[in-house]
């Protein structure tokens, strides 16, 4: 009888422990980030190199009703999870993918797989230090599988720690050559500002990607992104056109494709696009360029419509417990909005992701609260690694502009329209006006 | 006996779900800008009805502005494609309940059910239905056929928390439906306050009170209590040293006091392990991994185990020795032969493994910038799980001395000490066994 007691005891435990992990660390956000490509790493783990993750998903659902101790069926279907999150932009994924890898977890504590991919849920949640706690542990556990150098640097680029970051992508790429790597290495090249060379890797990462329509779409819209950072937008149109061929609908191909119709004068297009991306997610940064569109063709109440999205985005952020987003706190700098407590958001979301994008939000915010001298020094630091990214060089000249050095800011803001011309649809201009 | 377990469970499951559900907030289970959509189709009489709801969560409810029931209900049903034996036939909106359930951030959510009138069925007749409203949106999709058919997300009310069950995406359906006997009533829409009240909890637990944004004092103490009944749940799952305890105090004729002091040493042990576990995990993840440190801190608690058994049975058996010789002068005189030593052994080997939750709570705190708080919680999580090793020493404790009083049989008490000191001894062997394969 005792057992029996016990028994009952144990029941309500085992639901206390499944409420304890299962709402850990969920996060339902309205933003999804712009996902590194880590389920694409899982998915050349041959068993996902399957074209159809929702059937992979019914397949192991089935297998995991009929025996529900089998670990490395959770594995996969955690992974499987993230992939149709990204495939769908449903964040309810997310969750079940939790679940999914926490109870691999407790099945087998050093599981390799679910330790990994927890740290690549982590990341999509942009939980970075979480995450590398994540993919250090898989490192620990497995120090020869290529994976988790993946987790471990893209981790480290967020907290801004480069050097390690590009150690382990070099790892990475030493382990395991494919698609994984040649993205984080084009990344890397990129971030140094070697633009030729990360054109060349994320080349590669297209190739590799072949035969997986969501990572295909995927590597198409980071290579068009390269071209277009740099004003090469025939080019650019090219590559989103064939991410949307891979992976139709693919709403970060829109979103890009809508800034070149933009950059071209096609608004009515742009604004079309945009909205249908918006439609199928509403991501922060979907919204505010739709809004931004809608604002430069003088259709202002529409704009204020997408901006006052924007604050019940952030709001739902905040319900959820989210530490605010340095895409929010950019946001607001660059619309002017609540300046005095943007720039205390954006201290705040830099110390949480303390990289180059970090320093330049702050810097900017600094800049537009007249602290210049301040503001210097962070923009110093997010170009540090040498990145040739035009919205950080129009910041830059924009400082030195504030703090008298016209000869410097004119030389910035040159350097930003020459990269590329049509970087940002509020600022170019002011950007055109101030270099001549 | 069998009744007090019902009610034990009944209650623990009680307390928590009083514990949980205040504390996790409102929001939209499936994702804050899902738009979700069920229909039923169902005869009533010689008609067809379409009861039709759409479930928006907080941006999409945003996005719609100011909602016009009568409005979307036109363009539900024109949306809403229905071919019986092959024609297109009309659906037209007969009634409509909108309500704007609470969400997450101080948000709201939209509940809009319709009630759509089809044609009238002359027998037996084919049905074809498509809804094509909110093409290309993400959320709950969901066709049930028939008025009392089953709908897996009870008419968008509560989806399903099934971690194997992907979200529901039907969008059509195929079927044969025939009149139903009786006349032709329309189905009834939710009313009042069960159209305010959807299921909006995304999903409960520790997190939600980690993760809470402002700490009143209230949710502070809410969070503690949490803590403290899962503590003490955990404990009694298998493991943790109870089998060792209550052996310990039944063969030493232990007072409740050394109950409380080993629940103490419990609490004590388990902080302090989770807090160093934490550290680890944190400052040195590069080069240790915490869970190669779990087997050996389970080989040092079963050594710890062996050495505190195999200490009270030699003690046991010198006393026996001794008692044999004295018999003559002294006749029954037992003394509480408790050594300090050996009880800080057996709570410290109760309390050093610590639990894989407390230290993902330690985690998350830390994550989160909530050091302190994530402290906190985890003192109450120690104290919870001695909770229950002390109450289930004190069980065994006052069982004894029942048994005592009733005199069962000097002998069975007279031996009792020795077969605990076994019991202690052979648990601690088997501790120590199962660790030492897993070392490599």
């Amino acid at each position: 009888m005792r057992i029996r007691l016990v028994l009952a005891f144990a029941v309500a435990a085992t639901l206390a422990a499944g409420l304890l992990l299962g709402g850990l660390f969920r996060d339902s956000r309205g933003a999804v980030p712009a996902p590194p490509p880590e389920a694409a790493a899982g998915a050349l783990e041959n068993e996902l190199g399957t074209a159809d993750t929702a059937s992979l998903v019914r397949t192991l659902q089935t297998t995991l009703r009929r025996n529900p101790r089998d670990v490395h069926s959770y594995d996969l279907l955690g992974l499987a999870y993230q992939q149709r999150a990204r495939e769908t932009g449903d964040p309810t994924y997310y969750t079940k993918s939790e679940g999914v890898l926490r109870r691999a977890l407790v099945l087998a504590p050093n599981d390799l797989l679910a330790t990994s991919g927890l740290g690549s849920l982590a990341l999509s949640r942009h939980r970075f230090r979480e995450a590398l706690v994540l993919g250090r542990r898989a490192v620990a556990l497995s120090p020869t599988t290529a994976r988790s150098y993946g987790v471990v640097g893209d981790a480290l680029v967020e907290l801004g720690r480069y050097r390690e970051a590009f150690a382990a992508f070099d790892r990475l790429a030493g382990l395991r050559p494919g698609l994984a790597a040649y993205a984080r290495v084009s990344y890397g090249r990129e971030l140094r500002g070697n633009v030729a060379g990360a054109v060349a890797a994320m080349r590669l990462a297209v190739d590799a990607a072949v035969d997986e329509p969501e990572p295909l779409a995927w590597t198409h819209v980071q290579l068009g992104k390269l071209y277009w950072s740099h004003g090469r937008l025939a080019p650019a149109t090219r590559q989103y056109r064939a991410a949307l061929a891979a992976y139709p609908g693919y709403v970060y191909a829109l979103d890009a494709l809508a800034q070149v119709e933009a950059a071209r004068g096609r608004y009515p297009q742009a604004i079309r696009l945009e909205r249908r991306a918006v439609n199928t997610i509403p991501l922060p940064q979907f919204v505010t360029t739709l809004g931004d569109l809608e604002h430069v063709t003088g259709h202002e109440r529409l704009a204020r419509r997408q901006y006052a999205l924007i604050g019940v985005i952030q709001r739902l952020l905040v319900a959820n417990g989210v530490k605010t987003d340095l895409e929010t706190a950019l946001f607001d700098v660059d619309h002017g909005i609540r300046l005095e407590r943007t720039l205390a958001l954006a201290r705040l979301a830099r110390r949480e992701r303390p990289s180059i994008d970090g320093d330049d939000v702050l810097a900017w915010a600094l800049a537009r609260t007249g602290h210049c001298g301040e503001a210097l020094r962070f923009s110093e630091r997010a170009l540090r690694l040498g990145t040739r990214d035009a919205p950080k060089d129009f910041h830059r000249g924009m400082i030195e502009r504030c703090l008298g050095h016209d000869v410097q800011a004119r030389l910035w803001l040159r350097r930003a329209l020459g990269l590329n011309p049509h970087f940002s649809l509020l600022w170019a201009p002011l950007a055109r006006r101030y270099a001549s | 006996m069998r009744k007090l377990a019902v009610v034990v469970a009944l209650a623990g499951l009680a307390a928590l779900a009083a514990l949980v559900l205040p504390a996790s907030a409102a929001a939209h289970p499936l994702g804050n800008f899902t738009i979700n959509r069920f229909s039923r189709l169902e005869t009533s009489g010689p008609r067809l009805y379409v009861l039709y709801v759409l479930d928006m969560a907080e941006i999409p409810t945003f996005q719609a502005g100011r909602i016009d029931p009568q409005a979307y209900a036109r363009r539900i049903a024109r949306n809403a494609e229905l071919n019986v034996d092959g024609r297109r036939a009309r659906l037209i909106p007969v009634a409509e309940a909108l309500a704007h359930p609470r969400g997450a951030g101080g948000l709201h959510t939209t509940r809009l059910e319709v009630v759509l009138r089809g044609p009238v069925l002359k027998g037996q007749s084919s049905v074809i239905y498509h809804d094509n409203n909110y093409r290309g949106r993400i959320g709950w999709k969901e066709i049930v056929v028939g008025a009392k058919a089953h709908s897996i997300s009870d008419e968008l009310r509560a989806y399903p928390k099934d971690l194997l069950q992907s979200p529901l995406d039907v969008t059509s359906v195929v079927t044969q439906l025939a009149p139903s006997p009786g006349p032709a009533t329309q189905p009834a829409l939710t009313r009042g306050r069960a159209l305010q009240a959807p299921d909006r909890v995304a999903d409960s637990g520790f997190a939600r009170l980690i993760g809470r944004r402002h700490l009143s004092a209230l949710v502070i103490v809410a969070s503690l209590a949490a803590a403290l009944f899962w503590g003490a749940a955990h404990a009694l799952s298998p493991g943790h040293g109870k089998t060792i305890v209550t052996a310990y105090l039944v063969g030493s004729r232990g007072t409740p006091l050394h109950a409380a002091l080993l629940g103490l040493i419990v609490t004590a042990t388990h902080t302090i392990g989770v807090f160093a576990l934490g550290l680890v995990t944190l400052s040195l993840s590069q080069f240790v991994v915490p869970d190669h440190l779990y087997p050996w801190l389970n080989l040092v608690s079963g050594l710890l185990v062996v050495g505190v058994g195999a200490a009270v049975l030699w003690s046991r058996i010198r006393r026996r020795l001794a008692h044999t010789r004295a018999h003559a002068r002294d006749h029954h005189h037992h003394h509480a032969d408790l050594g300090w030593r050996s009880l800080v052994g057996v709570g410290v080997s109760g309390g050093l493994l610590p639990c894989p939750s407390a230290l993902v709570v330690l985690l998350a705190a830390i994550s989160l910038h909530r050091v302190a708080f994530g402290l906190l919680l985890i003192v109450a999580f120690s104290a919870g799980l001695a909770l229950s090793i002390t109450g289930v020493g004190l069980l065994a404790v006052l069982a004894k001395r029942a048994f005592g009083r009733v005199g069962f049989d000097g002998r069975i008490i007279g031996l009792l000490p020795a077969v605990s000191a076994l019991v202690i001894l052979v648990a601690g062997v088997a501790m120590t066994a199962r660790a030492v394969p897993k070392l490599g």
